[in-house]
């Protein structure tokens, strides 16, 4: 039971993160019709913008503030240089152009900063706690805490403030918005830019974790299991899709995976199932995809001819 | 299509077989290399270009073909173990596929993504067929009982095989299944009111596309010899996908051109890193040339290096005309022709 408990705080803990990173993605398609693929980019390069400003001197949190500003600057460059061109264009082509934007961001970074992983600096004091017989670092418990904390409070942002109001207004019918004044093109770089600071936050999050390498960009992926199973359109659904997979995962992990194993090793000549856990979000996926396209918390669109 | 262009595509190919048996080794594996990835390439344009189904799953299906053909070579298929591994992939293909029925483009794509990331996770456990992370060392094909050892006759056979696919796609895209294609492409209501079977076409576009896929996976597996699961991951899904956009989604000529470009652009900036000396940045170097081109293209050129060509064949001709002498009165006529 206690082992149960203690998988399940892990995953919550991780899959704050994910629910981070897809909030991001969703916030932009409702935006903007983009489903971006460069969402893991912003989280690597978030990272290793903090790392550099903590190691030229600042101290860990100004850091990370000043990283948070670089990124919204970078998300709002990103829609109008590069995705504002492609208004018109098919989706593949602006699909492709995200990965193109992953490519390019991930050589930038291998260029500065080598294939090497790097140690990152501590934001949180090292040491564990103990909660009801269940240890966690303070890493563990901060990055949670952190990242739900930030996602509820974007989520409260969203539905309470004017400018959530305007964004949802931008995001439902552009054309309406721009009829009761709403600057929709702002609206559309001010999502992007908020999009990109919440991805840069989750990477470097991330880091404090994992360490800081460029492998951090394929959380980018890993979170289009969390926005289908929530919904593409859903932010709330986002959210509570990403603890669900980060749970999920945790499971898989600490529990399926061994049992499955012991079975293989019994009756099969295969040794390993390797990392399942990376494997059983995407086969939900296809699940969900096949049973409700439109996510858990999704509305179903109509098509005009 | 018209008999010039068959005859002259049967005469290409004869050249490019005479050129890949006369060169040395290295030019005879580019060769190959770029008519493996131009036969993937058309594969996945009948499936993207044509049907409008975005696949990421291309990497993975080629790695599908590369096994099986492996497997069957191993076994001592001889020659068969190149339709053999078409007709596995096409079977994963319908698999990857079967989302599609339900979903509509994005969607598709995700799911496209996810059969990716599961096959590549199967590459490395199943390893009494796939020999997991090492890999599955693959002997050398035979072709009716003599092993094909040297990188000349895969490039041959490599283009044998191109010349095969182009006249498959273009005959397709002549029937009726074709036209479906195209029809569900642009509206797959308007395809349902038009009493088109969109499942079945769909289904079919997944079927034709990964069986040549597969094919072109075996022919990469024959010719390097190793399957690892490495070599099949998202990248490569991404760099085909390049291809066909640098190229010119839904054009067959352009295919090709993407995948020679694609292929032998890291070689050319392999080239120019030696000459200038600098070893140290090379990949990333390469990495960033590659994805700054796709961002390049989708902005500036979205129909592809295809349309550029076309477009800059009058202004060619006119060009030429001013510098062979004005004596002469040239006019530029396929300029004009173009117009009318």
């Amino acid at each position: 039971m206690t082992y149960a408990l203690q998988l399940a705080v892990a995953g919550i803990a991780v899959g704050s993160v994910y629910a981070l990173i897809a909030l991001g993605i969703v916030l932009i398609y409702k935006c903007s019709g983009v489903v971006n693929f460069a969402q893991g980019a912003y989280a690597m390069v978030g990272a290793y913008v903090t790392y550099f400003l903590i190691t030229i001197g600042l101290s860990p949190v100004i850091g990370v503030l000043v990283s948070m500003g670089i990124m919204a600057g970078l998300g709002a460059l990103t829609e109008r240089a590069i995705l504002r061109p492609m208004l018109k264009a098919p989706v593949v082509a602006v699909m492709m152009v995200t990965l193109g934007l992953l490519i390019v961001s991930q050589a930038i970074c291998l260029a500065i900063w080598g294939p090497d992983q790097i140690a990152f600096p501590a934001l949180f004091p090292s040491g564990s706690v103990e909660i009801a017989g269940i240890f966690m670092t303070y890493n563990y418990v901060a990055t949670g805490l952190l990242s739900a904390l930030l996602s509820l409070g974007f989520l409260a942002f969203y539905r309470y403030t004017s400018i959530g109001l305007a964004q949802r207004c931008a995001a439902d019918n552009s054309r309406a918005a721009l009829a009761i004044g709403i600057h929709v093109s702002n609206q559309v770089s001010l999502a992007w830019a908020m999009s990109a600071t919440l991805a840069g936050l989750g990477g470097t999050l991330l880091a404090t974790l994992n360490g800081l390498s460029l492998g951090l960009a394929d959380i980018g992926l890993v979170a289009f299991p969390v926005i289908v199973l929530g919904g593409l359109s859903s932010l709330g659904g986002a959210f509570i899709a990403g603890l669900v997979l980060g749970v999920l995962q945790s499971f898989t992990d600490g529990w399926l995976t061994p049992i499955l194993e012991d079975f293989l090793r019994a009756h099969t000549s295969i040794y390993s199932v390797g990392a399942l856990q990376q494997v059983v979000p995407y086969a939900l996926l296809v699940l969900m995809l096949l049973v409700r396209p439109e996510g858990l918390f999704g509305r179903r669109g109509t098509e005009r001819v | 299509m018209k008999s010039r262009h068959l005859l002259l595509a049967v005469a290409a190919a004869l050249f490019m077989i005479a050129v890949s048996l006369l060169v040395g080794r290295f030019e005879a594996y580019m060769i190959g290399a770029v008519a493996v990835a131009s036969i993937g390439a058309l594969a996945l344009n009948l499936l993207i270009g044509a049907c409008g189904q975005i696949s990421l799953a291309q990497g993975a299906l080629l790695g599908v073909g590369a096994y099986a053909a492996g497997n069957f070579g191993n076994a001592g298929w001889d020659l068969l173990a190149l339709p053999a591994a078409g007709v596995t992939a096409a079977l994963t293909s319908v698999l990857i596929g079967l989302p599609a029925l339900r979903l509509r483009g994005l969607y598709f794509a995700i799911a496209s993504l996810a059969a990716q990331t599961i096959l590549e996770y199967l590459f490395k456990t199943v390893e009494p067929l796939t020999k997991g992370i090492s890999g599955l060392v693959i002997k050398p094909m035979t072709l009716l009982g003599t092993p094909l050892v040297t990188d000349q006759a895969y490039a041959a056979l490599s283009v044998v095989t191109l010349l095969i696919t182009w006249l498959f796609m273009v005959w397709v895209m002549r029937t009726n299944l074709g036209r479906a294609f195209l029809v569900v492409r642009e509206s797959e209501i308007v395809a349902r009111g038009m009493g088109i079977d969109v499942a079945r076409t769909k289904l079919w576009a997944f079927v034709a596309s990964g069986f040549f896929v597969g094919i072109a996976g075996a022919l990469m597996g024959f010719t390097t010899r190793l399957a690892n699961p490495e070599a099949f991951g998202l990248p490569l899904s991404v760099d085909y996908v390049a291809m066909i956009i640098v190229g010119g989604i839904g054009s067959w000529g352009g295919s090709i051109i993407g995948a020679a470009f694609v292929v032998l652009l890291p070689e050319l900036i392999q080239r120019l890193g030696e000459f200038l000396n600098v070893p140290n940045v090379l990949s990333a170097m390469r990495e960033l040339a590659f994805g700054l081109l796709i961002i390049l293209f989708l902005i500036f050129e979205p129909r592809g290096l295809a349309a550029l060509l076309r477009r800059l064949r009058p202004v060619a001709i006119a060009t030429a005309a001013a510098l062979l002498g004005r004596k002469q009165s040239w006019k530029p006529q396929s300029a004009s022709r173009r117009r009318v």
